[in-house]
């Protein structure tokens, strides 16, 4: 030891000063003195980031049964080695010291009582409580009183499980997904459009564009590997342009060539001033769109999604049929949209007229790729749907789609929106591959695939997720379950809507979760759920990518995944008790709902092989059959052959994704696109065949007010949404030490001069009020969100300060997804 | 017209007859404060932040920047305005610098700079002017508030104290030569800071560390 | 005045009825219905001294505060000190050779502009406390845990 200089000593204080002050043991000299191969082996394995909607693969490595390192997956096309901060810190996501490891039920006196405290009990004690409610409410109220709140966090069989066992068991359509809050718009956008779910291009594009618009997307943040992507191509190849879009400036901004601060809700305005200029400068691609287009015009005048008595619903004429087009033509459009000019867009929009010409020489020009994508801007919005409508017709009135590099790309915000919520057709109204359960033969089709009578399937459109809880609070639906999302806090007017709906004494309130969060706070029975690599589970991405992963480690104390939680719960359930006499034929009497859902010949068809039992499968163990294999594959049954094709099970574990349609191992870039997509085969270049005539549709939709705008007494616009440092609500994030300290609270963004005028600075505690509620936060002035005059910026991630006691839920009428961005406040000093 | 020159030209010439000379020399240094005194006030008037911020080009574009950073918000509200680092205190140079903001006036009335555009095409520009100045005076201005005898390091950040003791104490570098882009941001120096080279970049030297209070 | 008397009692009624059963969440004492006291905005860790990685792959954080740095199209504030021929200069840290790889996995003559954004990945540190902890073990812990030296 005697070449230790004093330079080593320095350098071993400071770690040791360091380590101190990260409350970590110090090492003492035991630094690389490691080097016994069976100790510094790691086991190392591949799975989806546990985060956003990008779908980064990362290296997961355990030890002795935990998890002790993770980084980004070297082999994964979609983030090739890099992860955001986020992504860096998940070895620690599931350590947080508050995990819920035992069931626990509000109870006063020893038995259930809504105003109880919570006290842990069993598993089967807090199954037989549910079972009694489900039972009694099922008896009293029939299906329509159940109700179960999903999430595009759910793995693809968690979510699969679920939609069979509300929609053929429980007989009710009352399932909803927290990607109605998220994704809805584009899905709607999507069917309107194209006639089928998903972005028809993929992240290559990316490496083909020329130029990138994003319309109300801060991807610097919210997806920030595919920004990476784009900051490469950006500055890798000096002729690309970016366009960022946005009623605030926010970090995506560092990167614009054309930096766009639009007035809120004038997105509406600005592309259909595109769309006019397109036409009036006779950059109309002809060809394509005589082949491949029809023009529509859709009903306007539709509402603002909130309940019927509200004033504002009263007075729109087409609330009812707010998804209604009738046909029109090129001629007609180009009419529709001639009153768009530049003038009273930049009157409208608060764009200058040079910016605006630049917007328009990206999309008309015949020699730049393009590229769109948009988030919560656009489909957080009371026009989302219409949003989306308008930026495909850009893309289409020019041709530019379909192609690598032309591309108008729909970013989604959760891992498995897409997989999940999307694919599986967890919203109340779908079923598996972009069948509806509005539609008889879809049904026939579903039952058939079920094995299960023909008319099981209600043909009633469930209840999507705000009216869960308006009907909540007024009685409704009595019994509900929500599984791996935090609606307490994420959603829109918490005081007036969901609080008094969780807590209203006639409903008893099911949450499934890893952590104790504001939502489990509301709820009369808490349910401890293992997650992410406790477990087996897939999650389908952005670009059609679907991705699996192994249990790597076991889930703690008692916690169990939300997949078993279901079909467990299913062996409570005799068909007799749920299901209507005339159903019941002999072959299904007296059986379990995991006979007929689970156990059915398909779902328990296969055992684990050899190769799998290096890794743990709880629920396998649990069930006796490979139940995530089964499930997945009686569920790709629905899309094989209907353009939705699933590789086989088995393969998925070998690759990090395939894009789907996955046909004979092969996965598809570009859909639609004859040269790459072989549903598009033919003689044309390319087929829309999500609609019959195999064209897409150009929309033309009016410019109309957002629900609720600034006025004298509350004179600010607010808009929510996430920071880079957080996922959600927090609640994962909040527990991991370094996100935590990086961003801890959430801070109300504001211009100097209004907190000048308001005699407030940046820390100063202020109160912001809406007409629905308030909360208290600080002011802050600089960073990385800097908003115009008139507007402030609250992130919702902050447990201790929920900004959805202010916002508005009012939705878009077509999507029924709520506009978390645009609400009118006031801000008081506190 | 031209009768009334050489009249006016003629009781000129002519010495007083009704007046002193003490009269005439008091008056004429009256008169001479008067203008003076209008002039420089004229001139402290342009010196102030609310002149500068009159112009939209700076309230729009530099100013906003500026109140992002800790030279317009700090612990303690002291802050510097626009005439505090880009007009020289002294007489002489303040002159020599107002006379060159003249050619400021003319891009202003042609606007040079009047829209956001332009304004990012001349940034590199205005910012080595700038930048040139403050080599040339020692960063004169930064020192104008920044004394290095008055610096307590003790109250710096560690990496602040190395880097003042390495270069500026020691005089081989001046404040501005790390302190570019202290409140304002900086133009295009891209192909500079992607491929550090150190001719280009005057090695890292200039952009050390700080940004501290 | 009478609105907010209402409003206040309207509150307080519900703060019986939203009782939070006794669950610790990250809102300590405070009912969902009642707004918590923010705290005071934290300040930023600025001591220069470097925080023990969790694992060699985890991206570390910085131990100073970056207020108004520049990383733009036109700069990268962070690299005139961790960039590579910076560092003789400013003794900082110089940023990973991971970080001179394009996304095929060659080395460039430069720092990739895929990793341009330092923020994505690392982050500052506010001077705070977390509300809960957070039981990740060091691998050398579980190591030790497994009873061998």
């Amino acid at each position: 030891m005697s070449g230790i200089t004093r330079r080593d000593v320095i350098k071993a204080q400071a770690v040791a000063a360091a380590a101190v002050a990260a409350g970590l043991p110090v090492p003492a000299l035991a630094q690389n003195l490691t080097t016994d191969a069976a100790l510094t082996g790691l086991q190392w394995a591949k799975a989806p980031c546990r985060f956003c909607g990008t779908g980064c693969s990362v290296m997961v490595a355990t030890k002795n049964g935990r998890v002790v390192a993770t980084h980004g997956d070297a082999e994964a096309e979609v983030n090739r080695g890099l992860n955001c901060v986020k992504g860096y810190f998940l070895s620690k996501i599931m350590y947080g010291s508050d995990r819920l490891t035992q069931p626990l039920l509000r109870k006063r006196d020893g038995v259930f009582h809504k105003d109880g405290e919570f006290t842990p009990v069993s598993w089967d004690e807090a199954f037989d409580i549910m079972e009694e409610k489900w039972k009694a409410t099922l008896k009293a109220k029939g299906p329509q009183a159940i109700g179960l709140f999903g999430s595009g966090q759910w793995t693809i069989w968690e979510g699969y499980a679920a939609l069979k066992l509300m929609k053929a068991g429980f007989r009710s359509n009352n399932i909803d997904p927290n990607a109605r809050h998220c994704m809805a718009s584009a899905v709607a956008g999507f069917m309107r459009t194209f006639g089928i779910d998903e972005p028809m291009g993929c992240y290559d594009d990316i490496e083909y564009a020329d130029a990138f618009v994003l319309w109300g997307s801060n991807m610097a943040e919210m997806h920030p590997i595919l920004w990476t992507r784009i900051t490469d191509r950006r500055f890798s190849f000096p002729h690309v342009k970016v366009a960022v879009m946005s009623p605030y400036r926010t970090r995506s901004f560092d990167l614009a060539d054309i930096p766009v601060i639009f007035k809120p809700h004038s997105d509406l305005y600005i592309l259909n001033y595109l769309a006019n200029e397109i036409i009036r400068r006779g950059k109309v691609n002809e060809a394509f769109v005589t082949d491949f287009v029809n023009f529509k015009r859709g009903n306007a005048n539709i509402g603002y999604g909130l309940r019927p008595e509200d004033p504002r619903e009263q007075a729109a004429e087409h609330a009812h049929d707010a998804n209604d087009a009738h046909p029109i033509t090129l001629e007609e459009y180009a009419e529709f949209v001639a009153p768009y000019t530049l003038e009273k867009t930049v009157e409208v929009s608060g764009v200058p007229a040079s910016t605006l010409e630049q917007l328009v020489e990206i999309y008309a020009d015949p020699d730049v790729k393009v590229l769109s994508s948009w988030t919560m801007g656009v489909n957080q919005h009371t026009r989302g749907t219409w949003v989306n409508n308008l930026i495909y017709n850009l893309h289409l009135l020019t041709g530019k789609i379909a192609t690598p590099g032309n591309s108008p790309f729909s970013l989604t915000g959760q891992p498995s929106a897409c997989g999940t919520a999307r694919e599986v057709g967890t919203f109340s109204h779908r079923l598996p591959a972009d069948l509806q359960v509005a539609n008889p033969e879809h049904r026939a089709h579903s039952e058939e695939l079920w094995k299960i009578p023909p008319g099981t399937i209600p043909d009633w459109v469930g209840r999507h997720a705000v009216e869960h809880n308006r009907d909540l609070k007024d009685g409704k639906i009595n019994v509900y379950w929500t599984q791996v999302t935090n609606n307490i806090q994420a959603g829109a007017n918490l005081l007036e809507e969901g609080l008094p709906g969780f807590r209203n004494p006639e409903n008893f309130i099911v949450v499934s979760d890893v952590y104790p969060t504001a939502t489990c706070e509301a709820a009369d029975l808490i349910l401890p759920t293992a997650m992410w690599v406790e477990k087996e589970g897939a999650y389908g991405n952005t670009e059609r990518r679907t991705q699996f992963w192994r249990q790597m480690v076991s889930a703690p104390g008692e916690a169990k995944s939300d997949l078993w939680q279901l079909v467990e719960f299913s062996k409570r359930f005799k068909v007799e008790e749920v299901w209507p006499p005339e159903l019941i034929t002999p072959e299904y009497a007296g059986k379990t709902l995991f006979d007929v859902l689970y156990a059915n010949g398909q779902v328990d068809a296969f055992e684990r092989s050899d190769e799998d039992l290096v890794y743990a499968n709880q629920e396998s163990e649990a069930f006796g059959f490979y139940i995530q294999k089964g499930l997945f594959e009686e569920y790709a049954g629905f899309g094989r052959g209907h353009g939705h094709d699933l590789a086989p099970f088995d393969l998925y574990h070998t690759v990090r994704g395939l894009r789907w349609p996955v046909i004979d191992g092969k996965e598809t870039r570009w859909r639609f696109n004859r040269d790459h997509d072989r549903y598009a085969a033919g003689e044309k270049g390319f087929k829309f065949y999500g609609h019959a005539d195999g064209r897409a549709v150009i929309f033309a939709l009016p410019y109309e007010p957002p629900a609720e705008s600034p006025d004298e007494e509350y004179p600010f616009w607010l808009s929510t949404g996430r920071v880079l440092e957080h996922w959600h609500s927090g609640s994962m994030t909040q527990r991991v030490p370094e996100l935590f300290r990086a961003v801890p609270d959430a801070v109300c963004f504001m211009h100097p001069d209004d907190a000048a005028a308001l005699n407030v600075r940046r820390g100063s505690a202020v109160r912001i009020v809406s007409r629905r509620g308030t909360m208290e936060t600080r002011v802050e002035t600089r960073g990385r969100t800097t908003p115009p005059k008139g507007l402030v910026y609250v992130p919702w991630f902050d447990a201790r300060q929920l900004i959805n006691k202010v916002t508005l839920d009012a939705t878009c009428p077509i999507s029924k997804q709520t506009d978390y961005k645009k609400c009118a406040v006031r801000i008081e000093p506190v | 017209m031209w009768r009334l020159v050489r009249r006016t030209w003629a009781v000129m010439r002519r010495p007083s007859v009704h007046f002193s000379l003490g009269f005439l020399t008091l008056g004429g240094f009256l008169m001479g404060v008067v203008f003076w005194g209008g002039f420089n006030t004229a001139l402290e008037a342009t010196n102030t932040e609310a002149f500068c911020i009159s112009c939209h080009e700076m309230r729009d574009n530099v100013f906003q920047e500026l109140r992002q950073t800790i030279h317009y918000t700090n612990r303690s509200g002291v802050r510097a305005s626009c005439p505090d680092c880009h007009v020289p205190h002294r007489w002489t140079n303040k002159i020599a610098r107002k006379m060159q903001a003249s050619k400021e006036v003319w891009g202003k009335i042609f606007g040079t700079i009047s829209t956001r555009e332009k304004f990012l095409a001349h940034r590199l520009t205005l910012a080595r002017n700038e930048w040139a100045r403050l080599e040339a005076n020692d960063s004169l201005e930064c020192r104008n508030c920044h004394s290095a005898e008055s610096m307590d390091i003790t109250r710096q950040s560690s990496r602040a104290v190395q880097a003042h003791e390495r270069f500026l104490f020691s005089g081989e570098q001046t404040c501005i030569d790390c302190h570019k882009g202290i409140a304002h941001r900086l133009p295009d120096m891209r192909a500079a800071a992607l491929r550090p080279d150190p001719a280009a970049m005057g090695d890292a030297r200039r952009f050390l560390a700080a940004m501290e209070e | 005045m009478y609105r907010a008397a209402i409003a206040t009692l309207v509150l307080l009624t519900a703060s019986a009825a939203f009782a939070d059963g006794g669950l610790v969440t990250l809102r300590g004492e405070t009912p969902l219905d009642v707004s918590t006291t923010p705290p005071p905005m934290p300040s930023v860790v600025n001591t220069d001294i470097r925080e023990v990685r969790g694992w060699p792959e985890q991206p570390p954080v910085i131990p100073h505060h970056i207020d108004n740095y520049q990383i733009d199209l036109n700069v990268n504030r962070c690299l005139t000190c961790h960039g590579r021929t910076a560092v003789g200069a400013s003794q900082a840290p110089m940023i990973s050779i991971t970080h001179f790889m394009g996304r095929d996995g060659q080395v460039l003559a430069a720092v990739t502009p895929r990793r341009f954004f330092c923020t994505q990945c690392h982050v500052t540190q506010s001077d705070v406390r977390p509300i809960v902890g957070n039981d990740f073990k060091d691998v050398d812990d579980v190591i030790k845990a497994m009873g061998k030296p």
